[in-house]
């Protein structure tokens, strides 16, 4: 017996997330634009850039733009990480879309978001809050965050 | 994004970073105190450390979500030996690269 029709696969497909930990924030990722999670990549920095512009790294041959989450989602500081990550995303539109590493402090489980359950969002990055396993988390839209400013 | 093959880029550490500059922009190269100080039309760069001039990179163009970060202008990004370059438009320089004149006047004088 198959549990799920087709539409409904798809509507879970789409509502399944990523969820990792930033300062004490936990935050969703979408699962269809994460590519891969590391351990933390040496960034180098770039003099000037704002806050949560960690730096550049490299991954795969490619130059990667990686991004503090914390301060993406002005999360207050957790304690020091024990495992600190780097969730390598697709960020931006279809067809115009970007690699960018997002540094969190621990990649936790993969977790599925309802829709209906989403609250409060920005329009922007945030897409909402959920409450996912006794936790209220911040659902993130990464399409706005390669969206020119 | 497509990425376009450099043609002869001046490679330079800078200010923890490595960084590339059209060789056809620059005009002159002087080592300066510990460093070196770079000419390039009517301005000057410096760096910490100059790695060679390199062929071939694939420059990708700057992504939106860097130019939302960090403000300074580039022509794009490319990777040599795993490090990330930032591939710099020589008449906008960034702030890290621009030359003091006063840089290494008193270096290498007891």
């Amino acid at each position: 017996m198959e549990p799920f029709g087709t539409a409904e696969r798809e509507t879970r497909r789409q509502g399944t997330h990523l969820l990792v930990r930033a300062g004490e924030y936990a935050c969703a990722l979408p699962l269809a634009a994460v590519r891969r999670v590391v351990r933390a990549v040496t960034v180098h920095p770039l003099p000037g850039a704002a806050g949560e512009l960690e730096g550049l790294a490299e991954f795969g041959g490619e130059p990667l733009p990686v991004l503090n989450l914390g301060r993406l989602v002005n999360a207050p500081p957790g304690a020091n990480p024990a495992f600190p990550v780097t969730v390598v995303v697709w960020v931006g539109p279809a067809g115009a879309r970007e690699m960018v590493g997002l540094n969190a402090d621990a990649a936790l489980e993969v977790v599925h978001v309802a829709d209906e359950s989403l609250v409060a969002g920005d329009g922007g990055l945030l897409l909402g809050e959920a409450p996912v396993g006794g936790e209220v988390v911040r659902v993130l839209n990464l399409e706005a965050l390669g969206r020119e400013a | 994004m497509s990425a376009a093959a450099s043609r002869g880029l001046l490679l330079l550490r800078r200010a923890g970073g490595v960084w590339g500059i059209a060789s056809a922009a620059v005009e002159g190269l002087a080592p300066r105190g510990a460093g070196y100080r770079i000419a390039v039309g009517e301005s000057a760069l410096a760096a910490d450390e100059i790695l060679g001039v390199v062929d071939g990179l694939r420059v990708h163009p700057p992504a939106p979500v860097l130019r939302r970060f960090w403000p300074e202008a580039m022509d794009g990004l490319a990777v040599h030996g795993r490090m990330p370059v930032v591939v710099v438009d020589p008449r906008r320089p960034p702030a890290a690269l621009r030359y003091d004149e006063g840089e290494g006047v008193n270096e290498g004088r007891e």
